[in-house]
C-alpha cells in the first residue's frame, strides 16, 4: 500500500508513515487496519475531543481501482457518543481523489489553534485558514474551498456547523451528500479546528498485477450490474426495499413501538421513482448508482433520500410525506449531521413527549406525530444546541438519561439503532448488540440475509426470519465477511460471490489468499475492534439491546415476537469464541488469530 | 398424473391452477402484468426453454410455449439455469433467496416488482403445488 500522511495540526509536522507489510496482508486495509493501527493509542482515558485523539482517514487496496463499488473510504478513531470504537465509511469521490495523491491515508493528530482546512495537492500538504468558511454548511463549505483554491475539480470532505459545535451526532460530508455519518467523528473533526480536507490527486493507484486485475475488474462490474439487487437499487435507490421490509415486519415505525402505518407506501423508493426522481447520482466507478436526484417542483435538483432516512424522517416519525423527508434530509446534511442518529433521537423527542416525560416547556413549543416543521425546528435546535438541542446534541441516550429515561433510547452503547426491527429480523438482535459501534447495521446488513441473501458460497444458511440462537454462527460468519468488505473498502451493494472478491483482492495486491483465509482476516479486523472497546471499559453487560425492541409489537407482520435474546448471544459467543463470562476473546482466539500483544492486554 | 417440469403439460397445470387458486386469486388482485421465463441449459436440460404468462388481476389469461422471446415484449422475464428453477419448484431454494443470490434474475419494472413481492411469492407457491415430478 502507499503510506499515510501524518499531520500535527499543533505543530503543523508532516511525516509519510508506512504501514507494516504484515499488518497489510493481515488486515488487507479500511477499518480492520485502521484498528491494528490505532490499537495502543486507544485508551479509556483518552479524551476524543483532546488534541492527543486521532482521526484517521483510510482505503482500501482497491479504492480508486474502479473495482466493483470500492470508491470508499473509511474514517476512524475514538467516538464521542459512545466512548469506544468509532469507524464510519463513506463513498463518493474524496476517497480515491486522496489515494490519486499518493497517499493511502491520513492520519490527524493535534488541534489547530484557529479554525484552518487541509490541501492536499498531489502530496503537496497545505494548511489553509478556514475562518472564512467556519459557521457555512456541508454544501457551502464545499463551494467556497474550491473556490477559494481556484480548482474546481477538488474533492471536499468537509464537517457543518453541528461538528463546529461538537454535536455527537456530526458527521463528514463530501460531493453531493455522502456522509461518513455515524459515530460522531465529524465532533472530533470540530473539536480539532479542522473544518475540511481538499484533495486533488493524478497517480495511478497501485496494482500488483494489473494484467489479472483488469479483467478481472471487467468481469466483476459486469456481474454486479447485471445482479438484482443493484437494479433494484438503481431503479429505486436503497429505499426500493422499503416496502418488502414493510411487508415482512422489519421497518420501524412510531419510534419502534408500531407495526402498521397505513400510508407508508406513499414513502416508498417506489413511489420516489414514480414522482419526484429526476436523475441517479453514483459513487466513483460505480455500475450501481444508488444515489437519487430528485425534483420538489422548484426547479431545484437536491438529493434524494436513502432507505434509512426515508424510514427514519418517515415512518419513524409518523410522516408520509416524501417531499419533507426530502427537505429533512438536506437540512440534516446541511447542519452536518448523522440522518439516522438525528431521527432516532428526534423519535424519542416525540416519544418522550407523548409519554408525558417532556412537555412543551422543555420543548419550547408542542410536538404531534407527523409534523415535519416541529421536526426540521428540532434539527436546527441540536445543531446549534439550543434549549433542549442542548441535550439532543448529545445523542439518544445522555437526552434520555437527563430525564431519567434511560431505558425508553433505541439505542446500544450510545449509538442510534438503524431502521431494521430485530423483531421481523431477529439476525439484527445479534448485529445491534455485538457491533463494534453499537446498533449499527453495517457491521453485518443481516436484515439481507434473514430476507434472503444466504449466500451459500460463503457458507451461509438460510434460516426462517424470525429464528433465534441457530442463526448466531451465521450472523458471526456474515460479521466476518463484511468486515472484509470494511477492509476494502466496499460498498454492501455489491452483490459478488467471495470468489471473485478474493480474486480481485489478490491480484491487486499480489497475494494467494483463499476465502477462508480472507474471511479469518475478516475475523481479525473485528476481534481487534471487540479488543480495542474492552480496554476502552465495555463489559458483556454492553451487549444488550434496549427496551423497546424486547418487547413485543401489538401489531403488523411482526406482532406478538419477543426476542430470545440471551440464548441468542450464548451461542453467539460460542461460536466467535468468546468468553461467556466476560465476552472477551478467549486467550486461544487471540492467538490463532495473531494477537499476542492482545492477547496480553486482554488476559494478562 | 404426474406432472414434470419443464413440460406443457406443466405450464397448462400451471395456467389451471392460477385460475382457480383462490389465495392467489385475492393476493394478485390489482397484479396486471405478463411474465417470461427463461429456463437456460443445464443438467439434463439441453436447449433454452421460453415459457409465457399473461397475468392479470389474479388470472392467467394465456400461458405457451414459445421458441424464443422475440414476439413478446413482458413486464417481466425471470432467467435462470435449470437446476436452480428446479431446486426452487422442489421447495429446496427459497424464491427470495435464490433472486437475492445470483440464482435467478430477474429483469423488468422494479418499482412495480417491489410492490408485489407477495404476489411473486404466492406465484411460486401456486408453480410448486402443480409440479410433481422434476426432470433428472
Amino acid at each position: 500500500m502507499q503510506p499515510i500522511l501524518k499531520i500535527d495540526l499543533c505543530t503543523g509536522k508532516t511525516h509519510d508513515y508506512q504501514i507494516p507489510s504484515e499488518w497489510e496482508r493481515a488486515y488487507l486495509g479500511g477499518s480492520s487496519l485502521a484498528a491494528r493501527i490505532l490499537y495502543e493509542g486507544l485508551t479509556a482515558d483518552l479524551d476524543p475531543f483532546s488534541p492527543e485523539a486521532p482521526l484517521l482517514f483510510l482505503n482500501g487496496p482497491l479504492s480508486g481501482t474502479a473495482g466493483p463499488t470500492t470508491g470508499r473510504f473509511v474514517v476512524c478513531g475514538k467516538s464521542p457518543a459512545t466512548g469506544l470504537w468509532a469507524e464510519s465509511n463513506c463513498g463518493g469521490f474524496w476517497g480515491p481523489e486522496l489515494r490519486f495523491c499518493g497517499y493511502d491515508g491520513l492520519w490527524v493528530s493535534g488541534r489547530a489553534d484557529r479554525p484552518v482546512y487541509l490541501w492536499l495537492d498531489d502530496g503537496r500538504l497545505e494548511i489553509r485558514d478556514a475562518a472564512f468558511i467556519w459557521g457555512q454548511d456541508t454544501y457551502e463549505s464545499q463551494a467556497s474551498i474550491k473556490s477559494d483554491l481556484g480548482v474546481p475539480q477538488a474533492r471536499v470532505l468537509t464537517i457543518g456547523p453541528a461538528g463546529e459545535n461538537r454535536v455527537l451526532l456530526a458527521g463528514l460530508f463530501c460531493d453531493h451528500g455522502r456522509t461518513a455519518g455515524r459515530t460522531g467523528l465529524g465532533a472530533v473533526a470540530g473539536a480539532k479546528n479542522l473544518k475540511a480536507i481538499a484533495v486533488k490527486g493524478s497517480h495511478k493507484p497501485p496494482l500488483a498485477r494489473p494484467e489479472a486485475y483488469l479483467p478481472l475488474r471487467s468481469e466483476s462490474n459486469r456481474i454486479v450490474k447485471s445482479d438484482n439487487i443493484a437494479q433494484v437499487t438503481h431503479a429505486l435507490g436503497t429505499a426500493g426495499v422499503a416496502d418488502y421490509a414493510d411487508y415482512i415486519g422489519s421497518m420501524p415505525k412510531k419510534y419502534y413501538h408500531q407495526g402498521v402505518f397505513e400510508t407508508v407506501d406513499k414513502v416508498s423508493g417506489s413511489t420516489m421513482a414514480e414522482t419526484i426522481l429526476v436523475g441517479v447520482s453514483a459513487c466513483h466507478a460505480c455500475v450501481i448508482a444508488c444515489g437519487r436526484v430528485v425534483n420538489l417542483g422548484d426547479g431545484i435538483r437536491r438529493k434524494g433520500p436513502e432507505y434509512e432516512t426515508v424510514v427514519g424522517f418517515g415512518p419513524n416519525l409518523l410522516n408520509d410525506n416524501l417531499e419533507e423527508i426530502v427537505r429533512l434530509n438536506e437540512l440534516c446534511d446541511r447542519l452536518g449531521m448523522d440522518t439516522i442518529s438525528a431521527s432516532n433521537t428526534l423519535g424519542l423527542v416525540f416519544h418522550l413527549y407523548e409519554k408525558g416525560v417532556i412537555g412543551s416547556d422543555e420543548v419550547g413549543f408542542p410536538l404531534a406525530w407527523g409534523d415535519t416543521r416541529a421536526a426540521g425546528r428540532l434539527l436546527e435546535m441540536m445543531a446549534k444546541r439550543q434549549g433542549l438541542g442542548e441535550w439532543m446534541a448529545q445523542g439518544s441516550r445522555r437526552l434520555a438519561a437527563h430525564f431519567n429515561a434511560e431505558e425508553e433510547a433505541v439505542q446500544v452503547n450510545g449509538l442510534e439503532a438503524a431502521y431494521h426491527d430485530p423483531r421481523g429480523v431477529t439476525g439484527m438482535a445479534l448485529v445491534y448488540a455485538t457491533s463494534p459501534r453499537g446498533a449499527c447495521h453495517n457491521k453485518s446488513d443481516y436484515f439481507f440475509v434473514d430476507w434472503g441473501q444466504a449466500d451459500q458460497s460463503l457458507g451461509l444458511d438460510f434460516y426462517e426470519r424470525q429464528a433465534g440462537a441457530e442463526k448466531a454462527a451465521n450472523v458471526a460468519r456474515h460479521q466476518n465477511w463484511r468486515a472484509v468488505c470494511d477492509s476494502l473498502v466496499m460498498c454492501i451493494f455489491a452483490n459478488l460471490g467471495p470468489d471473485m472478491v478474493v480474486d480481485l483482492i489478490n491480484a491487486a495486491c499480489g497475494y494467494d489468499l483463499t476465502v477462508d483465509e480472507t474471511l479469518r482476516c475478516g475475523e481479525r479486523g473485528w476481534t481487534i475492534k471487540r479488543a480495542i472497546n474492552h480496554r476502552l471499559g465495555l463489559t458483556r453487560a454492553n451487549d444488550r439491546l434496549p427496551k423497546a425492541l424486547l418487547e413485543p409489537l401489538a401489531d403488523g407482520p411482526s406482532a406478538g415476537f419477543v426476542l430470545d435474546l440471551a440464548s441468542m448471544l450464548e451461542a453467539y459467543y460460542q461460536a466467535r469464541s468468546w468468553d461467556p463470562v466476560t465476552g472477551r476473546p478467549t486467550a486461544g482466539l487471540l492467538q490463532s488469530l495473531g494477537l499476542e500483544d492482545v492477547r496480553r492486554d486482554l488476559w494478562g | 398424473m404426474a406432472v414434470i417440469f419443464p413440460s406443457p403439460e406443466w405450464l397448462k397445470s400451471l395456467e389451471a391452477k392460477l385460475n382457480s387458486d383462490t389465495h392467489y386469486a385475492e393476493i394478485a388482485r390489482k397484479w396486471e402484468g405478463d411474465l417470461a421465463f427463461e429456463i437456460q441449459p443445464s443438467g439434463p436440460v439441453a436447449g433454452p426453454i421460453y415459457y409465457y404468462l399473461d397475468l392479470w388481476h389474479g388470472t392467467c389469461r394465456k400461458a405457451e410455449v414459445l421458441e424464443d422471446l422475440t414476439a413478446v415484449k413482458p413486464v417481466f422475464v425471470l432467467r435462470a439455469p435449470y437446476e436452480n428453477m428446479a431446486r426452487i419448484l422442489k421447495g429446496e431454494l427459497d424464491p427470495m433467496q435464490a433472486m437475492m443470490t445470483r440464482k435467478l434474475q430477474v429483469q423488468g419494472n422494479m418499482a412495480y416488482m417491489m410492490r408485489n413481492v407477495p404476489v411473486v411469492l404466492d406465484f411460486v407457491r401456486c408453480a410448486r403445488e402443480v409440479t410433481s415430478e422434476i426432470l433428472v
